[in-house]
Parts: C-alpha cells; sequence; structure tokens
C-alpha cells in the first residue's frame, strides 16, 4: 500500500471521527472513568515492571544475538548503501587536447554529486571508485561510489556486466534511456599517493571539516561540478526539465452546439492570440542577431536528466552486486545462522503453499464478482450520462446545463469511469523500471483525484449528519427566510412600486394593472409553496443524505432547490424584462420617425424619409404616449431584475464555495505533499568556489500550477482522454 | 534605511559559470550585520505582542470564553494559554484588548503583522552555466513565503536573450528579457529591481560571452555598437 493511501485513508478516518464527534466523546469519558479507577496506574506498574524485566534479560540476549548477525551484515553490505558521489560531470568545449586549451578554448568538468551524502562526505575518508555514465570525454555523470575494491576490476565487471546482476527487469532499458551503450569506470575517491590514474579519470578529494569537494582532472583546465540529491522513484521523485504538466492532456475540447456564443467568442479571441504569439516568436526567430547552433551538450541535458532520475536505482543495484567483484572473504555459516535459515525457509514454505491455495480457490471468485460488479457499475454510469446529455433538440441545453446536481453527478460518474482505466494503466508501470517518469505524472494525478474526494466525502459526512439531525429546524429557517425575502418583501416592493415610489409620477392605471397582475400571481405562488411545505423536512433530510456523497453535491442540490423556490421570480424578471424590451424597441423606431427617417432593412442603415402629415401625427403621438408609460414599465422592469441578480449572485456564491473554497483549501493542506512529489525544473543553486564552481541542484515545488489544474479540472473535469482509451 | 540603490556584483568562478546579482542590500559590514540582527529581534518581539494581543482579544469574545480548566489535569494546553495571559504581558494586553473595538483591532494587527513580515531588502540574481542553461531567481517579499523563487531555462530553449524597453509611469525603463522556446510569455529577468540601463547592457554582455564563447560575445557587441 502506498504511504499516499494510507495518509488518504488516516485522513478520512479522522474526517469520519470528527463528523461522529460523540464517539471521541465516549472515549474521553471512558479515559476519565479508567483514570478514576486507577487503571492507569495499574498499567504504569506493569510497564515499570515489564521494562525492569527487558533489561535484564532481553537486552543482553539481543546484544549476544546482534554480534552473531552482524557477521553476516557485513558479508553483504561492505560498503554502506548511501554512498557520496552521484555525478561528475565533465564538459568541454571544441579542443579536447590541453595544449589548445592554452588558445581560449577551455576545458571544464562538471561533477554532480549526491547532497544526501554530503553529510556522508564529511564524515568518511574511505577510497573509493567513481562509477557512472561518459557521455562525452570530459562530460560525466557519477552514479555510484564503490569502497573498497580495484578499478580494474571494476572496470572489468562492468564490461562482463557482472554488477548488473539479478536487475529486477530488464537491463537493456536502462541503456535505451540513459543513452549509452555501458558504464564506465570514471575515476577515484580519496586515493592514496601512490595510484597512478588514467589521465581521463577525474579524482575527487573530500574534506572531513568542510561540506566541499575537490575535483581534479588532469586533462581539464576548469571543472565545474554539481551536487544533486539522488530523486528516488519509489516516492515519485523526479527531475523533469518542464514543469510537470498535471492538467488533463488534450486541453482543446470540441465546442458544445449548445454553449454559449460568448464562450465561442472568447476561445477565437484566445486563438487569435495565440496566433499572434507565435507569428511573433517566428519573427525574433528570423531576427535574432547570433545563430548558435545547438551544440551536442545542450542536447545532451535530457540524456543527463535521465541518468539522474536513473541514479537510485542504479546505485541500488550496483553497491548489491559490489559483493561480487574482487577479493571478498566468504565464511561458511554458522550454527544459529543455520537454525535461523531454517527457520525462515520453513516459514516461508508454509506462507506460500497458503498463497497458493487462496489463489488457485478464493481469487478467482473474488476477481469474478469484482468485475462483474465493476462492470454493473459501469453499465449504470453510462446510461446515467446518456441521461444527462440527453438533448430535446441539438440546440437545446441538455440536463446537465440546467441543473447544478446534473453536472455534479457527471462530474463524479466520469471520475469514476474513469479510475479503473487509469489504475490499469497505472499497475502497468510495476513491470518496468520505477526510475521511468513518464507515468509519474498521470500516478499523481491519479491520487490527487482519489485525494480530493475523499476530503470532499469527509466535508460531506459532517455537513450531512449535521443537517439530518437538524432537519426540522434547516427546514423552517429555510421556510422563513423564502417567505420573508422571495413572497412578502417582493409584495411590498410592489404595492410601494403601486403608489408614487420616492416621488417618481408613474401613470398609476398601468402601475395598479401591473402590480395586481404580479400580486395575483405571487398569491398563488404563495398557496403553492405553502402546500409544498409540509415536505420540505423530507427534501433536507434527504439532501442530507446525499450528502455522503460528497459536500459538493448537497451544495449543487441546495442550488437547484433555490432556483425551484424562487420560480416566480424567474418568471416576473422575463415577463417584465420583455415588456420593457418590446417598448424599447418600438420607442427607437418611432424616435426614428420622429426626426424624419427609417431604418432600411435592405441596406442595414438608416435613411431619410418623407413621411405624409398623418402618418407623423399618429406616430409621435404613439411615441409621446409610449414615452410617458416608460418610466412605469422601467421601475417594474427594475425591481424584478434586481431580485433576479440577488438569486444569481446567491448561487454563484454556492457555486464557488463547491468549487472554489473546499477544493483550493483542501489543496493548501495538501500541499507540502505535493511539492515533495512534483519535482519540477531543475534548479541550480550557486555555490560557487574558485578555481573550480559547486553547484547544488534542488527542486522547486510547482503549487501555482497544482491549483490551477484542479480547479481547472473541477470546472471542466470531462477527461477527454476517457472516450479516446475506451 | 538599511539598503542602499540597487547595484550590480558580478562573480565569475570559472568562464564557464556566472551569476549576477542585483540587490538593494548593501555588503555586510560588522555594525550592519548587527543591526540588521538587532531589527530582525525587534520583529519578533513586536509579532509575538501583536500575536499575544490578538489572543486576549479572542479569549474575551464570546467564543473564546473557556470553561474553568480542570483541577485534576494540571498539564495541558488551555492552563498554559492561561498562564501567559496572568503574566505580566498577558495582563497589559489584556487591558489594551478590553478597551479597543475587536474588528479594529484584528485590522490594524493584521496590517501590522504584515508590515513586520516583510523582507527588508530585494535580491534579484540570474546564473549562468554553459551548456546547461540559466536560471534566475528573485527574493519573495515576505519572509515567511519562503526565500526565492527559482526558474530554471535549459540551454536547447533558449531562443534569445535582449534587452527591451518599455513605459512604465512617466519613464523608459530598460529590461532583459529572456525568450523561450515555445511559451508565448517571455520570462523577465530582475523583475521588482528594474535595474538601469547600463547594469542592463553589461548583464547582457556577460550572459552573450558566458552562453556563446567569446567569439559570438565580440560578435554581439560589435553588432550592438552599431544599433
Amino acid at each position: 500500500m502506498h504511504p499516499f493511501s494510507i495518509l488518504t485513508l488516516a485522513i478520512f478516518v479522522a474526517g469520519y471521527i470528527t463528523a461522529r464527534w460523540d464517539l471521541v466523546t465516549r472515549l474521553y469519558e471512558l479515559a476519565i472513568f479508567a483514570w478514576d479507577n486507577g487503571v492507569i496506574s495499574r498499567i504504569a506498574l506493569g510497564f515499570v515492571f515489564l521494562s525492569f524485566a527487558f533489561l535484564i534479560f532481553l537486552v543482553p540476549v539481543q546484544h549476544i544475538a546482534r554480534s552473531e548477525a552482524d557477521l553476516v551484515c557485513f558479508c553483504f553490505h561492505l560498503s554502506p548503501p548511501s554512498r557520496r558521489l552521484g555525478l561528475i560531470e565533465e564538459n568541454s568545449t571544441l579542443g579536447h587536447r590541453p595544449g589548445e586549451s592554452l588558445l581560449g578554448n577551455s576545458l571544464d568538468a562538471e561533477a554532480l554529486s549526491n547532497r544526501g551524502a554530503l553529510s556522508d562526505i564529511v564524515t568518511s575518508d574511505l577510497p573509493g571508485v567513481l562509477v557512472g555514465w561518459r557521455n562525452s570525454d570530459l562530460d560525466v555523470v557519477v552514479v555510484a561510489v564503490l569502497d573498497h575494491v580495484d578499478p580494474k576490476s571494476v572496470e572489468n565487471a562492468l564490461k562482463t556486466g557482472i554488477l548488473l546482476r539479478n536487475a529486477p527487469h530488464s537491463v537493456a532499458r536502462i541503456f535505451e534511456l540513459c543513452g549509452q551503450a555501458s558504464m564506465h569506470v570514471l575515476g577515484l575517491i580519496n586515493t592514496g599517493p601512490g595510484v597512478v590514474p588514467d589521465p581521463s579519470w577525474v579524482q575527487a578529494t573530500t574534506y572531513s571539516s568542510k561540506p566541499l569537494l575537490r575535483v581534479t582532472c588532469t586533462k581539464a583546465s576548469t571543472i565545474q561540478t554539481i551536487l544533486f540529491d539522488r530523486p528516488n522513484p519509489l516516492r515519485m521523485q523526479y527531475i523533469s526539465l518542464n514543469p510537470i504538466a498535471l492538467s488533463l492532456s488534450g486541453e482543446n475540447r470540441t465546442l458544445d452546439a449548445g454553449s454559449h456564443e460568448s464562450e465561442v467568442e472568447d476561445e477565437k479571441q484566445e486563438q487569435k492570440n495565440k496566433r499572434k504569439a507565435s507569428q511573433l516568436m517566428e519573427k525574433i526567430k528570423q531576427h535574432s542577431v547570433v545563430q548558435r547552433p545547438p551544440s551536442s551538450k545542450d542536447k545532451a541535458l535530457v540524456r543527463i536528466v535521465n541518468q539522474i532520475n536513473w541514479a537510485w536505482e542504479l546505485e541500488h543495484l550496483l553497491q548489491k552486486n559490489v559483493s561480487l567483484i574482487g577479493p571478498r572473504p566468504k565464511r561458511t555459516l554458522s550454527v544459529s545462522e543455520r537454525v535461523v535459515e531454517q527457520a525462515t525457509t520453513m516459514r516461508d514454505t508454509a506462507a506460500l503453499w497458503v498463497w497458493n491455495m487462496i489463489i488457485i480457490y478464493v481469487f478467482p471468485i473474488i476477481r469474478r464478482a469484482f468485475i462483474i460488479t465493476l462492470l454493473a457499475h459501469r453499465l449504470a454510469a453510462e446510461v446515467l450520462l446518456l441521461v444527462l446529455e440527453w438533448r430535446l433538440r441539438p440546440t437545446s441545453p441538455a440536463l446537465k446545463d440546467i441543473s447544478a446536481t446534473a453536472q455534479q453527478v457527471e462530474i463524479r460518474l466520469l471520475q469514476f469511469c474513469y479510475w479503473p482505466m487509469q489504475y490499469v494503466k497505472l499497475r502497468r508501470r510495476k513491470n518496468d523500471w520505477d526510475s521511468v517518469t513518464t507515468s509519474h505524472p498521470d500516478y499523481i494525478r491519479f491520487y490527487n483525484s482519489l485525494w480530493l474526494v475523499a476530503n470532499d466525502v469527509i466535508i460531506g459526512i459532517a455537513l450531512g449528519s449535521y443537517i439530518i439531525e437538524n432537519a426540522e429546524w434547516v427546514a423552517d429557517m429555510i421556510n422563513m427566510l423564502l417567505g420573508k425575502y422571495t413572497i412578502t418583501a417582493l409584495q411590498s416592493s410592489i404595492s410601494w412600486l403601486m403608489g408614487w415610489p420616492a416621488g417618481l409620477k408613474l401613470n398609476s392605471e398601468l402601475a395598479l394593472f401591473l402590480g395586481d397582475l404580479f400580486l395575483w400571481v405571487i398569491d398563488y405562488w404563495s398557496s403553492c409553496a405553502q402546500t409544498l411545505e409540509p415536505f420540505l423536512p423530507q427534501i433536507i433530510w434527504f439532501i442530507g443524505f446525499s450528502s455522503f456523497a460528497g459536500a459538493s453535491m448537497p451544495i449543487a442540490l441546495f442550488s437547484d432547490l433555490l432556483s425551484a423556490l424562487t420560480l416566480h421570480i424567474y418568471s416576473f424578471y422575463l415577463a417584465s424584462a420583455r415588456i420593457f424590451h418590446w417598448q424599447l424597441t418600438i420607442l427607437l423606431s418611432l424616435f426614428q420617425l420622429f426626426r424624419g427617417k427609417k431604418y432600411n432593412v435592405l441596406r442595414n442603415r438608416v435613411d431619410s424619409c418623407d413621411y405624409d402629415l398623418d402618418q407623423l401625427l399618429v406616430g409621435t403621438i404613439l411615441f409621446t404616449l409610449l414615452f410617458f408609460l416608460l418610466p412605469t414599465v422601467i421601475v417594474f422592469y427594475l425591481n424584478f431584475a434586481l431580485a433576479r441578480m440577488g438569486i444569481i449572485l446567491l448561487k454563484a456564491a454556492q457555486g464557488e464555495f463547491n468549487i472554489g473554497i473546499i477544493i483550493v483549501l483542501l489543496f493548501h493542506i495538501a500541499h507540502p505533499r505535493k511539492g515533495e512529489y512534483t519535482m519540477t525544473s531543475a534548479t541550480v543553486i550557486g555555490m560557487l568556489l574558485t578555481p573550480y564552481s559547486q553547484f547544488l541542484l534542488s527542486s522547486a515545488p510547482c503549487s501555482a500550477n497544482i491549483s490551477r489544474w484542479e480547479i481547472g479540472s473541477a470546472n471542466t473535469t470531462c477527461p477527454p482522454v476517457y472516450y479516446s482509451v475506451l | 534605511m538599511l539598503t542602499t540603490a540597487p547595484y550590480l556584483r558580478i562573480r565569475r568562478p570559472s568562464p564557464t559559470a556566472a551569476e549576477f546579482t542585483v540587490s538593494t542590500l548593501p555588503p555586510l559590514t560588522m555594525p550592519l550585520r548587527l543591526s540588521f540582527y538587532a531589527i530582525y529581534a525587534l520583529r519578533g518581539i513586536l509579532s509575538s505582542l501583536i500575536l499575544l494581543f490578538l489572543y486576549a482579544t479572542w479569549a474575551q469574545s464570546p467564543y473564546g470564553s473557556f470553561p474553568s480548566p480542570n483541577p485534576t489535569s494540571s498539564l495541558s494546553i488551555a492552563t498554559a494559554l492561561s498562564a501567559i495571559l496572568a503574566s505580566g504581558p498577558g495582563v497589559l494586553a489584556t487591558r489594551l484588548a478590553s478597551q479597543t473595538p475587536p474588528r479594529f483591532a484584528i485590522a490594524v494587527c493584521a496590517v501590522a503583522l504584515y508590515l513586520l513580515t516583510r523582507r527588508m531588502y530585494t535580491e534579484e540574481s540570474l546564473l549562468v552555466l554553459r551548456g546547461l542553461g540559466i536560471q534566475t531567481s528573485s527574493s519573495k517579499g515576505n519572509i515567511l513565503a519562503g526565500r526565492a523563487t527559482t526558474r530554471f531555462i535549459p540551454t536547447a530553449k533558449i531562443q534569445d536573450v535582449l534587452v527591451n524597453e518599455a513605459f512604465l509611469g512617466f519613464e523608459v525603463r530598460h529590461y532583459l528579457v529572456v525568450v523561450v522556446d515555445g511559451e508565448p510569455d517571455v520570462v523577465v529577468v530582475f523583475p521588482k529591481l528594474l535595474p538601469r540601463a547600463d547594469v542592463v547592457e553589461r548583464v547582457w554582455r556577460g550572459v552573450r560571452e558566458c552562453l556563446g564563447g567569446r567569439s559570438t560575445a565580440r560578435n554581439g557587441a560589435m553588432l550592438g555598437g552599431k544599433g
């Protein structure tokens, strides 16, 4: 089980406990009870007695056992596992000969070494051999330091492949991805004065007092070393030159037929800007002052990054096999070791037998059941998705466009459909080396979405249990608020408008007519709402229950409930807007007549026109009439528009809460872990020392990227890969 | 007060590496160092006092009224906090908190904490490694946010390094940009300090020399002189 899943599980349990707080209070009461009855003092006594016995008997026995076992340890692990140097890189410009370096083509070498072992460097002065990749003559990456071995025998072992024995996966893949045919001996560390090294070898010296590495090479005039932490592939650490692309691949979704025109407009604008930027790029390329063809060194950077990513696994493999070379004292097993060995083999055999039984008889049944549930679940999800996507006509909106709940359900269904496939994809990487980093973003993404859903569910449980316990009260509150704001307040505002509001002189007949109309509809609506009132607690209870599917579900449901219960305001707004719009267009066309002009439809412009006297007279009278009626209509329109705007704002705030706050907050809580996970660009920290420079490679977390991805995915969430992977 | 106008510092440990730092922090002498330490200590004390004041405000609000601590459990966070409140500064903070309206006090405290955690100087740097790439870094405004934001651009992705000019208010500023291949936006070097044109030019020459070797640098300088 991955530590991340364990963390998610723990947070789930913690969330459940928070939701069911009485469990904690029970435990607390139990603890108080135990304290009162002196249980704890008795336990403490027992503990003291046991530790005394442990000190007397067990510690000496264990000491004896360890001194026996140490011999074994020594045999297998002669060198400490995490050793100093990671990578030394020498780098050269055109001329390699020392003579040519006088002409100005300086040679330089870079060394990358493992910082995790910088403390090791400080303490250890053991002589060793640097093993790694040689990218060019003077451009090397150190993978491991092998202690107490002869460089010649190491070279032979590398040639014959002894050091890469017992590899869990294919060895050819290492060489393929690291871009080199073989590993080499690159140099020596902490050698005595007597050894005569090859001229191309690097000689490194550590100082016990300083965290410093002294690197020399007879062929290079200047040397550049870069120290690095070996990224641990088991913890998903890796270095990449590009910031990690966490967004689901294929951002360019095809536009829906029912999507808004403004969205299409925005999309067009964006594409236009992109095209402009790329054109500008092209122009800059043409106007560059100095065109420099990329040197082999520039191209090698990708390979070097891969080599650094592989360093951890390769180092472990080499250290495991280092005992195979050179004269090693091979000792026969002592009696106690034999006993231990036989006991472990016996235990292993028994466990293997039980496991085989399980695999033969129980496993197929479980697997079949699991597959059937998965299929059924998938089928149900597909049917539901089809229902959600269904449109009456191609232009009419689908269900998911109308209702927030439907949208939420769709997001969840898509996630559930996507997970098994993603998981299968992730399982495949178990068959390969851990250092192959292509699937790491997928992995991180998968666990991120799992983590988010788990958190959503936890908050949902807390919220839901609260709503269920107080369903009556919540229903009362909603009823009261709705009655107060959507019925009483609206009624009073309409009756205020029917008089002369704020000294505005309205047309009283029209105001009376409109006001009476709206008041009558409100009356009818309020009687409808009253018949609904007894069912409200049940509805609230249902909403509370739905929140076990995540906190975003009840929020979406509440948003839908709000739009259903304020349907009358929406219809009032539509009616008044219609009247207003109609009156305004008539006024505008009559105004053209007033000016002696006419709108020419054929040419799409305003032409002057000779009207007859009676036409002008009737038109002017109508214009005046409508103009004097306009304030009354405007006032009613404004009233309902404001009410509608308030509701829209409320829903927007809910939606914002749903998508923005929860997820971003969760991400900020979860962020430290992510930062550890996602190594982005290779950041080089300067630690400059003459005459050669030494740098430190460290990782930069990509917080902004992640949160942007999360919000983006919460909005769109439709993984475009989903259908293509099918 | 303790800072200077932005100035350039160049370190070239080897011909293939160079670091250009533009900083408002003067070279640290002993008295300067001591005064920095003193200021940091003062800031720490002030911040903790403000936090104490905020806690006192919280304790006086209706939300913060704890039930009286249980005498059986002598060691707990609640008792430690009440002990802090009972001490000398705690009593002072309590008296102050009872006299000021909480809404106003919290706003003022937030502003004060923000000001107290601001970094006193700005330091931005550009590190050039031949054959590897260049790294821009810019110190963050707040101490709590971390040291610096860095960005590494590998050589293969550097399209060009050039000096551009733009209006900033009523003046024209010259700034160094890195055009990155395949990205819609350019990367501005020294984005906060935006040093003067002569500094930018020196950095530009240095970067060209370090990135492309000597011959191309001479070429670039010649063309630059013509332009």
